[in-house]
């Protein structure tokens, strides 16, 4: 396979009538093998008609080049034909004379009865023979598209660029078009370049999607192969397990792009007032019963209450928002799974490692695993018998959903699997997925099961689609679940800011941990602001700090508040980097203490504890052991790692976090 | 003449049906041209104007015989309505034709050539605004006779809005057939036939339609201040010289007649070639 158009570090400037550049898109690399189907997908204006139209040669590009065959495109010609959203059809001409125009310019030296042969066989691959000396005005959209890829197929063009050419058409024609388009190409090995902004039909039609970021500067901000096989049909496709992860990360991707945008609209001044730096807080949270605190926060005025006039709660649908909303600082600070404070500043999130602190342990505990209907309907209620079912289905994939690489949910998982003679990579495969789609996956039996967080382990039983198998009372009681995350430059720069932050959200903690307070708090959060389900779904229930018996499965047990419970520990987050280094999420940093030190921030926390008077949670809690009953010692977190009987190959690196600094202006 | 009675003897439904459908489109023109025909007779007879009623083109005897015999020829200028006609159409026809190649020739460079247009366009609108009558002097000095003066002067009047028109045809070609002739590398000869002039087309006919108009408007002002000629302009002139006023005015009604037809003519020819745009 070799690189049929090589796209090099192309920019493109617009010059404006007022004066002044706009700058459309910035450094753009991109390989396209011959064969290959790529499409541009993107929010409007994001510059990839621009793209299309620099690769055809109808645009020139301020800098950087666009190869063809390793020449460099200067002009248009039709050996990159373009198919245009609005057809451009001569309507003066027939559609046969259109399709011969074409054919008689660009291959003059063709005999007569040669052109004729051409023009009839892609009349006719299009399905339009009949419609031959019919004008453009007589035809529909859909026709009229057709007769633009005959016409555009006829010159056999090395590489063919479609501008968004469905855009235009009602949705059957759209689909019927795809499908014959889609067999063009698989039978003419043809090489093209969409630009769309369907997901649905990136999705169909390509072997990679390219997905570009908002302007001004838009560059490339992924590229998804879609490893689904040839040739597709729309109906299977849809079933095929990479469909709707694909369809997910696209549309994340536009999500994420159109809230920066968003953001960016909004004016960003940082409000300092009560002697904070800044009261104009956005927190991110995902719509999680372990949210309650922050709900609880808002409505019942302890942002207010510690100055904190303007908290917008930010919901995201996926913990990725979180990680991507800290990274490009669209939030100031995020409930986030345990995992992620230490994860992200070890650059688990795939950049640069990105210091993150945690003043606040919001909640424990809160976690199942939930197993699908059909495992427990032939007989799978343990973990030995799970461990013999995949014996005996070893032919099938086995996916278990969990939320994120960082989560608890995660490293629990793989402990309890792993502890029970099942490889976490090996015998099972498992999958990120955003929480709102884990249900929906396991009733249509493409995941065997999912470790996360209420509610969605009561919804799975209530609506009988899975059976609880395990709770995490059994593996590890009273776990760290959820935190207070914050970048470590924002706590730098707004220090009163962070302790106030913490200081609201820990008395929240402390009305939510009251069993008077949870009817309220379900009917707070059934609210859709937050999960939008029916408030009889959301339950909380629990032994406070008594984990000498479990509670039954299928029963929630968070814990919000207590004596050690939110102070941030050093040994949890330190066990945590123990288990992501384990299976390779992150190396073991050499210089953990360090991390940890930085990670935790436990001055900010017993400031908070103390000014609110609550000096009795600043107790220390015990040493960490799981439900296996292997010691963890942290002072000998390396001699622990080899030890433990299931890992994968981790390495042990220094991680460079520089020094703490604050925002730079 | 002005009998405006509706003739209802056929009883068959099909033509009571047709009237009784179109009657609010033909009734209200024909009640408003007798009323109109009607106040200047009254006019005329009260004495209020010495201008000759409409009556007159019957009542006086050199009038009723130019408008009853139009194809009479005694040799000289004196001549039948319709030769006289003929020799201005005549006169139009050149320049109007030499109009139109110039008009749509320089059209063409002039959309196509953005550094063209800035330099001439200023120059075109200019002199767009000079009255047809304004020219006849410089163009009896520049051609020292009558009738390349007149032709001269028809060609001058009609050629812009041909040529402004032609150019924004050209300017309006969309982006989008440029774009497929790019691809498809065109020459330059298929670009102009297959691109350029159909779709320049509509344009190209807004502008002859108006511009038939205008050489007509300009013959008349052409030919009468050139004395001595065949022409329907002349014959004006001539007719007010020797105060033949109702002459005047049945010449007014031919000039009137053969504008509205030139401009159906222009009309018709246009749906034909580009029909439906």
């Amino acid at each position: 396979m070799t690189a049929l158009v090589d796209v090099q570090n192309l920019e493109k400037n617009f010059p404006l009538t007022g004066g002044g550049n706009y700058l459309a898109l910035k450094g753009i690399d991109l390989e396209i093998r011959k064969g290959e189907f790529i499409s541009l997908i993107g929010h409007s204006g994001c510059g990839k008609s621009t793209l299309l139209n620099m690769i055809a040669g109808l645009d020139l590009p301020t800098s950087g080049t666009v190869l063809l065959e390793g020449e460099t495109v200067k002009r248009p010609g039709p050996d990159k034909m373009v198919v245009f959203q609005n057809y451009s059809l001569l309507p003066w001409l027939t559609v046969r004379q259109n399709i011969a125009l074409a054919i008689e310019e660009v291959m003059p030296d063709l005999g007569k009865a040669e052109q004729d042969a051409l023009i009839e066989e892609h009349m006719e691959m299009v399905g339009l023979t009949q419609a031959a000396t019919k004008l453009p005005a007589q035809l529909s959209g859909g026709m009229r598209q057709r007769v633009s890829i005959a016409r555009a197929l006829a010159i056999k063009p090395k590489l063919l660029l479609l501008d968004e050419p469905f855009g235009a058409l009602d949705a059957l024609t759209r689909g019927n078009l795809q499908e014959k388009l889609m067999q063009i190409c698989n039978e003419h090995e043809l090489t093209a370049v969409m630009v769309t902004h369907d997901v649905d039909e990136a999705v169909l039609l390509s072997d990679r999607i390219v997905m570009l970021t908002n302007g001004p500067g838009s560059k490339i901000g992924g590229i998804l192969e879609v490893d689904i096989p040839r040739p597709r049909q729309r109906l299977t496709v849809v079933h095929h397990p990479s469909y709707y992860s694909l369809r997910s990360e696209i549309i994340y991707f536009l999500n994420r792009q159109k809230r920066v945008k968003q953001w960016q609209a909004r004016p960003h001044k940082v409000l300092a007032r009560h002697g904070l730096e800044k009261v104009n807080l956005d927190l991110g949270f995902i719509p999680l019963a372990a949210c309650a605190p922050l709900a609880v926060a808002e409505a019942k005025g302890f942002f207010t209450k510690h100055g904190l006039d303007d908290v917008q709660l930010v919901r995201e649908t996926s913990w990725r928002g979180v990680v991507d909303g800290l990274v490009d600082k669209t939030l100031d600070a995020a409930m986030m799974p345990s995992g992620m404070p230490t994860w992200m500043t070890a650059g688990g999130h795939g950049s640069e490692p990105l210091p993150i602190v945690s003043s606040l342990t919001i909640s424990r505990n809160g976690n199942e695993v939930t197993l699908a209907k059909r495992l427990a309907e032939q007989g799978v209620s343990t973990v030995e018998d799970y461990r013999a079912w995949l014996g005996s289905h070893e032919r099938e994939p086995h996916r278990i959903g969990i939320v994120h690489p960082a989560s608890m949910h995660n490293l629990l998982l793989r402990y309890w699997l792993a502890a029970n003679g099942i490889d976490p990579d090996k015998d099972v495969h498992l999958q990120t997925l955003p929480p709102a789609q884990m249900l929906a996956d396991l009733k249509d039996g493409s995941i065997d099961g999912y470790c996360i967080g209420e509610p969605w382990n009561f919804r799975a039983a209530s609506s009988s689609h899975g059976v609880p198998i395990v709770g995490d009372l059994e593996i590890w009681s009273g776990h760290p679940g959820k935190v207070l995350g914050a970048r470590e430059d924002w706590a730098q720069s707004y220090p009163n800011t962070y302790i106030a932050l913490t200081k609201a959200l820990l008395e929240a903690c402390r009305y939510c941990a009251d069993p008077a307070h949870w009817a309220e708090m379900s009917e707070l959060l059934s609210d859709r602001r937050y999960l939008g389900i029916k408030a009889d779904l959301i339950r909380f229930s629990g032994q406070q700090g008594d984990s000498g018996s479990f509670a039954p499965h299928g029963e929630p047990h968070h814990l919000f508040y207590g004596a050690g419970l939110n102070r941030p520990s050093r040994s949890e987050h330190l066990w945590i980097l123990t288990q992501l280094a384990r299976w390779a999420e992150i190396p073991f940093p050499r210089n953990y203490v360090e991390i940890l030190e930085r990670v935790c921030s436990v001055g900010v926390f017993s400031t908070a504890a103390r000014e609110l008077g609550l000096d009795d949670v600043s107790y220390q809690r015990q040493g960490i052991e799981l439900f296996d009953g292997r010691p963890f010692n942290p002072e000998d977190p390396i001699g622990y790692l080899n030890d433990v009987s299931l890992h994968r190959d981790f390495s042990v690196a220094e991680i460079p976090i520089g020094q703490p600094r604050a925002i730079s202006v | 003449m002005t009998t405006t009675s509706p003739n209802p003897t056929s009883n068959a439904a099909g033509p009571l049906l047709w009237w009784k459908r179109n009657r609010k489109l033909i009734l209200p023109p024909l009640f408003g041209i007798a009323g109109f025909l009607l106040a200047w007779q009254l006019s005329a007879s009260l004495g209020l104007t010495r201008l000759p009623g409409p009556l007159s083109l019957f009542t006086e005897q050199r009038t009723r015989e130019l408008l009853l015999y139009p194809f009479y020829d005694r040799g000289g200028l004196d001549k039948g309505l319709f030769w006289q006609t003929m020799a201005s159409l005549g006169r139009v026809a050149q320049g109007y034709f030499l109009a139109a190649v110039v008009g749509i020739s320089a059209g063409i460079a002039v959309g196509l050539n953005k550094t063209l247009n800035r330099a001439f366009d200023p120059l075109f609108q200019f002199l767009r605004m000079v009255a047809p009558l304004a020219w006849v002097p410089i163009a009896l000095v520049i051609f020292q006779k009558n009738q390349p003066a007149a032709i001269f002067v028809i060609f001058i009047t009609a050629v812009w809005p041909i040529l402004i028109n032609t150019a924004e045809g050209v300017r309006q070609i969309p982006q989008d057939y440029h774009n497929v002739a790019l691809v498809l590398q065109m020459s330059k000869k298929t670009f102009f036939t297959k691109v350029l002039i159909p779709s320049a087309l509509p344009y190209i006919f807004t502008g002859l339609r108006i511009s038939i108009g205008l050489a007509w408007l300009a013959i008349i002002a052409a030919e009468i201040v050139m004395s001595g000629i065949v022409g329907i302009g002349f014959f004006i002139w001539d007719a007010y010289q020797q105060n033949y006023v109702s002459d005047i005015v049945l010449a007014v009604i031919w000039i009137g007649g053969i504008g509205l037809l030139l401009d159906r003519l222009m009309a018709w020819i246009q749906s034909r070639i580009s029909p439906g745009q």
